[in-house]
């Protein structure tokens, strides 16, 4: 057994939060996916951020069988009666956040949550539209609990309109909004996304929604009610391609629509990505005018094929990539993908390895300078790796204090700390199944 | 001193009267600043005088070819204004600095070694005015072994590693890029993340900040579920064709309709509501076949028999469009999408009825929709959009309201503009 105890000692709530967001508090009933990285960035960075959890409908991420020291599952393939605090993935989105629960199903559960609220100037929530409402919990009852409240509402289609209701999850708003249609090779069904993009790019959007919010009070002391939809975000990233549709009116409905790795525009040749050495391994390489075009020549030893007329300037190369392409790949075909890098980068192309995420954490120089990921201690899973908020400010730096709560490992200093129960008080909502 | 011509502090946008000046020739550090400029900052663009390179990448509206007509430059540059200043110049810089006197942010693009031919210094652009934020966005960071490389959307995502997970069950078949310009608007989510950070820190301290965001950084934490994977069971996760990435393969989840269209839909074999809510969706067509068995009420059966439930439900969503399937599976509680083309994106009754798409006003073509504002605040108001502006649209009413550093007359040097 591992020693736990300066585990324990170092994970007391309680202690003071530094950072711009230190001194905001907030009842978060986010899960899944979206709703939790959108409020970690909050807890990151100082605001104490309290999750608030269910017993018996346990999160998502705490439950997806992505376990340390065990063969690897799908995360489809869940264990049964596994055990909540183990789940990486919750570890990975829950980390510098309190956790308590609350059996929502009960008056004297909804009445506590309230009690909770008129404590924290923010909640926020990703359930499915109507749930908060079930339990009294509108704006205009939180503007009542905490005058000036900050009510950040996550959903897949916004609050408002004919679907508000449907069920998404982030395969579903990225075919939804666009993300998914736009991606692929001409003339065969979509390759789309092989992650939730839009789990991840729709909590950044949240994050900043809120932060907006708390710019805002900070000015003028007034809350607001946020609602971001995900699909809306999601058609927010497909980009200028809209526009050609919109202004010139070209349809996207044709057969040489999406591009694959090529691009449309501007006219990049080459610009693919190119077998390597070794198995199902890859390097992009991505050249947009003639000084990387020679760079680019040069680096390959000025080969016969190069003086070709069809490759001699930038359009001509565009309008035979095909030819172009077989040629680069027999190049890179039997060299080392990280060679290949290095002799294009130090030449003046733009190339990179297509690295996956051994690559990233096991040998990549620049995120191991850069410190994009840390570790910290957990009590059940023990010392683990985080993906760190990529920003680097001079001035402020994220207070990653505490991996994720345990399931309701804070409840007795929320309630009795915060809340203000006393202990006998305190006593009876755990008998009674309110916690 | 304050600029003339921005939109008035009281506007009750969320971000009115906050000024920002924007130098930035690629999508990352214009979608922060437009994201910005559409909750009520004003953002000055300072183009030299050729123009941002956006401006030269197409499409083009009416398939023209002139910086005020790329497509790409009016997507990303919504609710700015833009004044020529030369600022690989001397008195260009000066100018700069002048306009960075009264700004709260600056945000850039210019990459380490495009800072050091500049000459441009972080610590002494800061020393004008101590609340000024400076938000740096470029491929890898102000610092690091790669900080000097050159990169782009495609090598961007190749080397962070989103787009190993991307592409075909048939890996012959490179991965493949997700479309738009995802790289980029991964750094420009966390860029306005740590850029609005740094103005709420400000509002304790006084004091600006230097943000420092590096694409491949941003990029490197956003695949999902692949870090985690490698960090627990360290496992690689493998591209399946439009469908998570995974430690082994998984049934498909697209499947084509009557209408040749696509829909998006996962069988949680392993669920029991989600199973019951399938089955006697498919029953209700009567196209169940074998399903009804009672031996399906058991997950590890559907397990093992998943190949078969694959073929019944190919052969049941073949039978109907996809429009059709997504109203009635929704209603059935299950979710489901249809894999949307733009083209559709502006028939869909949900987002009209939301209001989303907004048509904006051009000089030389008709008013054409746009996406709207992807943040509703109930108390705040939103700005209307406005098109991007032409180069140097706005240089005199710009530059003729800053006190300038340089010399009396310099300004009139930088050329390109209405001076």
């Amino acid at each position: 057994m591992r020693n736990l105890s300066d585990t324990v000692a170092s994970r007391s709530p309680g202690r003071p939060r530094r950072g711009p967001l230190a001194g905001v508090r907030v009842a978060d009933f986010c899960w899944m996916g979206v709703g939790s990285v959108a409020t970690r960035l909050l807890a990151d960075f100082g605001a104490e951020v309290i999750k608030i959890e269910d017993r018996v409908r346990i999160d998502t991420p705490r439950r997806l069988p992505i376990y340390k020291g065990e063969p690897a599952r799908n995360f489809g393939e869940e264990a049964i009666d596994a055990d909540p605090n183990r789940g990486g993935l919750f570890n990975n989105y829950c980390r510098n956040k309190l956790g308590v629960t609350i059996n929502m199903r009960t008056p004297r559960g909804r009445d506590l949550a309230e009690r909770l609220i008129a404590e924290c100037s923010v909640v926020s929530e990703n359930f499915a539209p109507g749930v908060m409402e079930r339990w009294g919990l509108t704006y205009e009852r939180l503007e009542q609990l905490s005058p000036g409240v900050i009510y950040a509402r996550m959903s897949g289609y916004g609050h408002s309109g004919p679907h508000a209701e449907y069920r998404s999850y982030g395969p579903v708003v990225q075919a939804m909004s666009g993300l998914s249609y736009i991606s692929g090779l001409p003339g065969r069904e979509p390759s789309g996304w092989g992650l939730s993009y839009m789990d991840n790019q729709a909590a950044y959007y949240n994050s900043a929604a809120l932060l907006l919010a708390l710019f805002r009070r900070n000015l003028t002391g007034q809350g607001t009610e946020i609602d971001v939809s995900a699909i809306e975000a999601g058609v927010n990233l497909v980009g200028p391609v809209l526009l050609d549709v919109t202004v010139n009116g070209r349809s996207t409905h044709r057969p040489d629509y999406p591009t694959g790795n090529r691009l449309e525009w501007p006219n990049a040749a080459p610009h693919g990505v190119y077998p390597a050495r070794g198995d199902d391994r890859w390097v992009a390489i991505a050249v947009f005018d003639d000084a990387q075009w020679s760079a680019l020549v040069d680096a390959l030893g000025r080969p016969e094929w190069a003086r070709d007329t069809r490759f001699a300037t930038q359009d001509s190369r565009f309008a035979h990539q095909d030819a172009l392409d077989v040629h680069v790949a027999a190049w890179t075909r039997d060299r080392d993908r990280y060679a290949v890098m290095e002799l294009l980068q130090q030449s003046g192309v733009p190339a990179g390895v297509v690295q996956n995420a051994e690559d990233l954490n096991e040998r990549d120089p620049q995120v191991a300078h850069r410190g994009v990921f840390f570790e910290l201690d957990h009590p059940v899973i023990g010392p683990a790796k985080f993906e760190g908020t990529p920003v680097q400010l001079s001035d402020t730096t994220a207070d990653n204090w505490r991996s994720a709560p345990l399931l309701g490992e804070d409840n007795a200093y929320v309630f009795k700390q915060i809340v203000g129960f006393s202990d006998d008080e305190y006593g009876d909502l755990e008998a009674e199944g309110v916690i | 001193m304050t600029w003339a011509g921005g939109p008035d502090v009281g506007d009750g946008l969320v971000l009115a009267g906050v000024r920002v000046v924007e130098l930035a020739g690629d999508p990352a550090g214009e979608m922060v600043g437009k994201l910005l400029a559409e909750m009520g900052a004003d953002v000055v663009k300072v183009e030299p005088p050729e123009g941002s390179a956006t401006r030269r990448i197409g499409p083009f509206a009416g398939y023209g070819v002139d910086g005020d007509h790329s497509l790409t430059f009016w997507y990303y540059n919504t609710n700015k204004r833009s004044a020529v200043v030369d600022y690989r110049t001397l008195d260009g810089q000066a100018t700069l600095q002048g306009l960075l006197e009264d700004a709260d942010v600056l945000i850039t693009t210019l990459r380490p070694p495009e800072l050091r031919a500049l000459a441009i210094d972080f610590d002494e652009l800061r020393a004008v005015s101590e609340r000024l934020i400076v938000l740096s966005i470029t491929p890898f960071g102000l610092d690091g072994p790669w900080a000097d490389w050159l990169s782009s959307d495609l090598v961007g995502l190749a080397l962070g590693s989103p787009l190993n997970s991307c592409g075909y069950d048939d890996h012959s078949i490179p991965p493949i890029r997700p479309g738009g310009d995802q790289g980029y608007q991964s750094a420009a989510s966390f860029a306005l993340i740590g850029l609005l950070l740094a103005l709420v820190e400000r509002q304790h301290t006084g004091r600006g900040q230097l943000v420092d965001v590096g694409m491949h950084d941003c990029l490197a934490v956003n695949a999902e579920l692949a870090n985690p994977y490698w960090f627990y069971p360290k496992v690689v996760v493998q591209r399946q064709t439009c469908r998570h990435a995974q430690p082994t393969p998984t049934q498909p989840a697209i499947f084509q309709c009557a209408d040749g269209r696509w829909v998006y839909f996962v069988i949680f074999v392993a669920e029991q509501k989600a199973w019951r809510s399938l089955l006697e969706w498919i029953d209700s067509k009567g196209l169940a076949v074998d399903l009804t068995g009672e031996e399906y009420d058991d997950p590890a059966y559907r397990q093992a028999h998943f190949d078969h439930i694959q073929e019944i439900v190919e052969v049941f969503f073949m039978l109907q469009t996809a429009d059709e399937a997504y109203h009635e599976g929704q209603a059935r509680g299950l979710a489901i999408g249809p894999i949307t083309s733009p083209d559709e994106l502006l028939e869909d009754e949900h987002l009209a009825a939301r209001d989303f798409f907004v048509a904006v006003e051009h000089d030389d073509v008709p008013p054409a929709l746009y996406p709207g504002v992807p943040f509703r605040f109930s108390a705040h108001g939103v700005a209307s959009l406005r098109r991007a502006p032409k180069l140097g649209e706005h240089t005199t009413e710009i530059l003729d309201c800053i006190p300038l550093a340089a010399p009396a007359g310099s300004a009139a040097s930088t050329g390109g503009g209405a001076r």
